[in-house]
This record gives structure tokens, C-alpha cells and sequence, in this order.
């Protein structure tokens, strides 16, 4: 008994000292780029975010969602010129 | 003079600072980018407390404001905003602002309040904010976008010296001198945590995380009314705004699930949401908006004002529940709390003028305190604050030349901020802000969310204070997430004010926003008077009570009682009006 307890105690110790382990969580993000529409160079949509989760996807250069961060607000939607964005409700919300 | 916060109360303030003062002496700050910031950055479809003469008088509104916040104003910063009203309604529809007219070319006033008329609907204000913009940019305001400020900066004496702020794109520290600061940063919208738990899907922009309550308290300002929580009667999961002031004028109507009114008035106030909230729970719960009734035509009319303006994806929600207007009512919930004075009563304290407790500090909009404020509130008090502003910096505050050598003291203060904005970087595999922040606005529901015990709000503040750790092990990889995680620290410094702010006020008040299972009585006696909260010397807060002033627009008993008598009364009971929320049976 008294060894269980005296291992969980290292334990539990060893928790505060043990540093940080990471993983990687897919999320369906809700504002959709269609980049055949979507102009290489145009930041309207960037700049339009009031959270900041839009940016430019440095491998394709087109805008994409870069934080799953949005308020439906549909801004970067309204603000496109090219009509390349549709904003769907997020997935735990709709 | 520096503006923060780019957003209703911010443009107005701008503007008005820069008709005035040299060009480049004004500099607007915006954590996102002023043509879509704020709680309007999508526009707005009315406004909710317009005093417009032949439709009410500026007392009349003093007093509507005086019931629906218990008593606890400050009645001379209501009439303020109330005397100013018109004119600013004016100003606006001299920019462009489309508001609703009859034939004759009148303003279109609506009844929604309990007592008064005041709402003047905007069916076209979706393009609010980039009219608000166009004259920013005409005044010839200087704009820094995507610059947050994280403090501000103080000098020997505790005036307010300047802001420190963050570039949210590219992570660099920004230290701008000032000798006056607007704060107009906004709701803590970001408090509580959505029944859906998505952290962004909150009634505020998610971007008003309570940046200004945090930002004036460490400057040492004092802020009340934070135990009057702000609770919304939602649109369930989506979380935004099931707009019966929209829908009212049109015969729209908040219902129970059997279809029966229960409440007389839909306006905002603790004692509606109390009602809606006991409705909620009994049998006759939930509770909906109905539009069902209504003429084809009329749904049109309303969905035309609704799916374009303020939150416009709702008519995309309802398409992805199969859900429409003429068939479904629509299932409304009550939100999680924020702050936010705009719709209640928690704010920074400002006088009549807008001057905070702080010198060189000023405060408008959502996050200072004038109760129930709304969006005309905030454009007049933007104004107010610039005026008094300009009124210190040729008189009371110390003249600054802008290249100054910054004191030691000064030098201090700058780099004790850079350090613990930057400090998560250091640990990139730290705590995600995402995990940081859900956990705070986890507790925030388990203890906060009214009704409200003294046991369980001494458990969650004993959370709030263990977050200081939890922050302390945060990590980033770039100027977003430092972003986030400064905006982790606002959002638990306003969990400990609500937290502290409910415990010490030992009664009921406000309806639901402020109902203690374990003093359910309203008590004047003992507790008509503010609550205040300030950063004590020993830099812990403290909690203390200011005297309401005397009142400029007197009210008589029968007056003050009148919104504890919204709730429609069942077949066979007898109406109950004339007693306070808190003691009514549920």
C-alpha cells in the first residue's frame, strides 16, 4: 500500500517537471476558398477579419483560413471581389 | 491623443479629436483593421435608444434607463448622452447613415422599451462601419491597424502616459507617448463560453475580449457595475441576436413552447432575462422567437433587414437546420455572461464627460459605463470623451513634448510589458492559448453563470487566480498566438472582477444579471450603491461602494418598480406588480 502511494507521489511530483508533449488535431475550418477564383496578391479578405484567422497559404499564395477563429461574420465573404469565399456556419454550431 | 480601439465610440472619438488638433496628433489604434472592427463591423439594423424630440424627451429616457437599471445610475452621464442623442442622429444622417423615415420625411420611431419609444430602425445599415471609415479617413486620422495595446503606460504622479501595444501581424512592440488616451476597446465578449463550445462563437465580436477593463484597471482606474452581468436572449447555438427589437415593430413576439407570450416587453433588461430564464426551466420552456403569424410579405420585409445586416449569416443557420420563418419559430436560448455596459451596466467608471477616475484616461463606448448605452451611446460619449480631451490637453494635463526622453520609471514599465508579451515565445511547446483560454471560460460558466452562490464564486476565483500560473506556462509560435494569450490575461482579469464584484454585493439586483440564490432579496437599504472595483497598492483588487448621486430626473415608487412588471400573467393569477424579480415565486 505504502509503496503505491510513495510511487504516486513521484509521480505526481515528476508531473510538475516533466515538460510539455504536443499533438496535432485535424478541425474543419468554415470559411472555403475556391483559389481558382481567388486573386494571387489581393490581402481584401485579410484585412477584412476582424479576428485575424485569414492569411495567405504560402504554398499555393491564395488566401486561406489559418485559424479555426471565425465568427460567421461573413465579411471576407461580402468584401471579395471575386466572389471566392463562402462562409459556413462552423461545424459545432450548425 | 491617442484613440484605442477603431470601433463605433472610436470613430466618433477620432474624428472629433482630429477636427481640432493638428494633423498626425491623433493616432487611431485597431487591433483589426477600422473598416471591419467592433461589435458593428457588419453594420447595424437599428439603434436602440434614439431620443428624438416628438417621440421622447431626454428625461423620459433618463428615467427608462434609471428602472431598467434598478437605480444603480449615474444619472447625469445618462442625460449627457440623452441631450446629445438627436443631435448625433443628425450628424450620422448628414454622413450617409440611412435610417427608416415615414412618407413625410420623419424619423421612424418604434416602440420596444417597457415605457418610451425609442428604437430607430436601420434597415440599410449594413454599410455603417465603411461610412464611420470614409470620415475617419477624410478627417485625416492617422490609423495604426493590427496594433493591440497590452497596457498602458503611467507616469510618477499616475497619470496616463502613453500605450503599449503589439503588432499582431508581425510581432513587434509598439511604444507610442501620448498625453491623453481614449479607451474604446469594446465588450468582454469573450467571457463565458458557449453552450456549442466554440470559443469564437460568442454574441460579441470575439475580438472585444475585455481588452479595455483590463487595460484601465492596471492603470489603476476604477470600474463598476461588473457584478451586472451581460446576459442575451439568443438565437440557441448560433449566438447571436434573435432581434426582437427588429422583429418587434413588425408583430413579432417572444413566445414559450406553447406558443403563449409570457413576458410584455422583449427590451433587454435583468428583470426580462429573469423571466426568460424561469420560463427556460419549467415546463412551458424553451422559450422562441415567432414570426410564424406574420403576413408572407412581412417575413420577407424581415429576413431583407435581418440575413444583410448586423449578423447576416442567421439565414444560412436556419437553411442548415431546415428551418425557416414561416413554418418554424426559432429556439432562443440565454447566452453565456460578458460585460459589457452597452446592453447593461459593467463598465470602467466615467463621469458625465467621460473622464475615468484616471487622469488623461478616458473611456466610451461598451466598456465604460453609462448603462445600457448601445451603439448611439457610444458614437455621442466617443465625441464627449475627444471634447474633454481637448478641453485637459489646453489645461489640466502637463504639456509633453513628443520626443521626449522617456523616464527611468517609464523605461521600467516598457520593459516589464515587452518581457511578458514575449515570454511565451521562450516556450513554444507550452500550453496553446486555445486550452489556456478554454479553461478559464469553462470556469467562468461552471461559477459565474447566475444564479449566483458565494461558495461556488470563492471556488471559481480560487481558478482565476491559479490561471496566473497556468498563463505563466503558456507558449506561442508567432505574433498571433501572442495575441491570443494577452488576450487570455484580459479575459481572466475580468473573470476576477466578475468573480470579486458579485461576492462583495450581498443581494439581488438586476433581475437575472445579478440574482444570489444565497441573498435573494433586494436590498436598498444596505446596498443602493455602486460597487466599485480598483488595483489596491499592494496590487490585489478591491471592492468598495460609491453613493448613487443624487438623482437629476426624480422617480416616483410606482416608477422605479415598473419593469418587475413585465411578465404576462397565466390564466388565474393575479398580475405581480410593484415587487422586485427576486422575490417573485418562480
Amino acid at each position: 500500500m505504502s509503496a503505491i502511494a510513495d510511487r504516486e507521489r513521484a509521480k505526481a511530483a515528476a508531473a510538475h517537471t516533466a515538460g510539455n508533449a504536443q499533438t496535432t488535431q485535424r478541425f474543419d475550418a468554415p470559411v472555403v476558398v475556391d483559389e481558382s477564383r481567388c486573386i494571387t496578391g489581393c490581402h481584401i479578405c485579410i484585412d477584412s477579419c476582424p479576428v485575424d484567422c485569414l492569411a495567405v497559404n504560402l504554398a499555393t499564395r491564395k488566401a486561406h483560413m489559418k485559424f479555426d477563429e471565425c465568427w460567421y461574420c461573413l465579411a471576407c465573404e461580402i468584401d471579395c471581389p471575386k466572389d471566392a469565399i463562402t462562409v459556413k456556419i462552423p461545424f459545432l454550431i450548425r | 491623443m491617442v484613440v484605442v480601439g477603431g470601433g463605433s465610440a472610436g470613430s466618433t472619438a477620432a474624428i472629433r479629436a482630429q477636427e481640432a488638433l493638428p494633423q498626425g496628433r491623433v493616432l487611431l489604434l485597431e487591433k483589426a483593421h477600422v473598416k471591419r472592427s467592433g461589435a458593428i463591423a457588419i453594420g447595424m439594423d437599428g439603434l436602440n435608444n434614439a431620443v428624438i424630440p416628438g417621440h421622447a424627451t431626454p428625461e423620459q429616457y433618463v428615467k427608462e434607463i434609471t428602472m431598467a437599471n434598478d437605480g444603480i445610475v449615474n444619472q447625469r452621464a445618462v442625460l449627457a448622452y440623452a441631450r446629445r442623442s438627436f443631435a448625433m442622429i443628425q450628424k450620422l444622417d448628414g454622413w450617409g447613415v440611412k435610417f427608416q423615415k415615414t412618407r413625410s420625411g420623419d424619423f421612424d420611431v418604434k416602440k420596444v422599451h417597457h415605457n418610451g419609444n425609442y428604437v430607430l430602425p436601420m434597415p440599410e445599415g449594413y454599410d455603417l462601419k465603411k461610412i464611420l471609415t470614409r470620415m475617419i479617413r477624410r478627417a485625416g486620422v492617422r490609423v495604426s491597424n493590427r496594433v493591440m495595446a497590452t497596457r498602458l503606460l503611467t507616469d510618477a504622479d499616475g497619470r496616463v502616459a502613453g500605450v503599449l501595444g503589439l503588432n499582431v501581424r508581425d510581432g513587434s512592440f509598439e511604444v507610442i507617448r501620448a498625453r491623453a488616451v481614449i479607451l474604446c476597446c469594446g465588450a468582454s465578449g469573450r467571457l463565458g463560453l458557449p453552450a456549442s463550445g466554440y470559443l469564437y462563437g460568442t454574441y460579441e465580436n470575439p475580438s472585444n475580449a475585455g481588452d479595455g477593463y483590463s487595460l484601465a484597471y492596471h492603470a489603476g482606474a476604477e470600474l463598476t457595475g461588473i457584478e451586472c452581468f451581460q446576459i442575451n436572449p439568443l438565437i440557441k447555438d448560433y449566438n447571436g441576436p434573435a432581434c426582437a427589437y427588429v422583429t418587434g415593430p413588425f408583430g413579432g413576439h417572444t413566445v414559450n413552447a406553447r406558443g403563449h407570450r409570457f413576458i410584455e416587453s422583449d427590451y433587454w433588461s435583468g428583470q426580462m432575462m429573469l423571466e426568460f430564464y424561469r420560463e427556460l426551466q419549467s415546463a412551458s420552456g424553451p422559450v422562441y422567437l415567432k414570426l410564424t403569424h406574420l403576413a408572407p410579405e412581412t417575413r420577407t420585409e424581415i429576413e431583407n433587414v435581418l440575413h444583410r445586416t448586423e449578423r447576416p449569416s442567421r439565414g444560412r443557420f436556419h437553411a442548415g437546420r431546415g428551418h425557416d420563418y414561416a413554418d418554424d419559430m426559432v429556439e432562443m436560448h440565454i447566452s453565456e455572461i460578458g460585460l459589457c455596459s452597452g446592453h447593461s451596466g459593467s463598465g470602467v467608471w466615467v463621469d458625465e464627460h467621460g473622464r475615468t477616475t484616471v487622469a488623461g484616461l478616458y473611456a466610451a463606448g461598451d466598456m465604460a459605463c453609462v448603462p445600457h448605452n448601445y451603439l448611439l451611446g457610444a458614437m455621442t460619449y466617443g465625441e464627449i470623451c475627444a471634447e474633454s480631451a481637448l478641453a485637459d490637453l489646453g489645461g489640466a494635463l502637463p504639456a509633453r513634448s513628443p520626443g521626449a526622453e522617456a523616464t527611468s520609471d517609464e523605461r521600467e514599465q516598457i520593459a516589464r510589458e515587452q518581457a511578458r508579451v514575449y515570454a511565451p515565445l521562450a516556450r513554444p511547446d507550452g500550453i496553446p492559448h486555445q486550452q489556456i483560454e478554454y479553461k478559464v471560460r469553462r470556469f467562468v460558466n461552471d461559477y459565474l453563470q447566475p444564479p449566483k452562490t458565494a461558495t461556488r464564486m470563492e471556488i471559481g476565483l480560487a481558478h482565476f487566480l491559479r490561471a496566473h500560473d497556468d498563463l505563466e506556462q503558456a507558449g506561442a509560435r508567432e505574433p498571433h498566438d501572442l495575441m491570443r494569450l494577452v488576450e487570455a490575461g484580459f479575459i481572466r482579469d475580468c473573470a476576477e472582477m466578475a468573480a470579486r464584484a458579485s461576492l462583495f454585493r450581498r443581494e439581488s439586483r438586476w433581475g437575472l444579471y445579478h440574482y444570489r440564490l444565497d441573498y435573494p432579496e433586494l436590498d436598498d437599504e444596505r446596498w443602493f450603491a455602486h460597487v466599485n472595483l480598483r488595483k489596491g497598492e499592494d496590487g490585489s483588487m478591491q471592492a468598495f461602494t460609491r453613493p448613487v448621486a443624487e438623482y437629476v430626473v426624480p422617480l416616483d415608487e410606482r416608477e422605479r418598480r415598473s419593469y418587475y412588471d413585465i411578465r404576462v400573467p397565466a390564466a388565474g393569477e393575479s398580475p405581480r406588480a410593484g415587487r422586485p424579480a427576486a422575490e417573485l415565486p418562480s
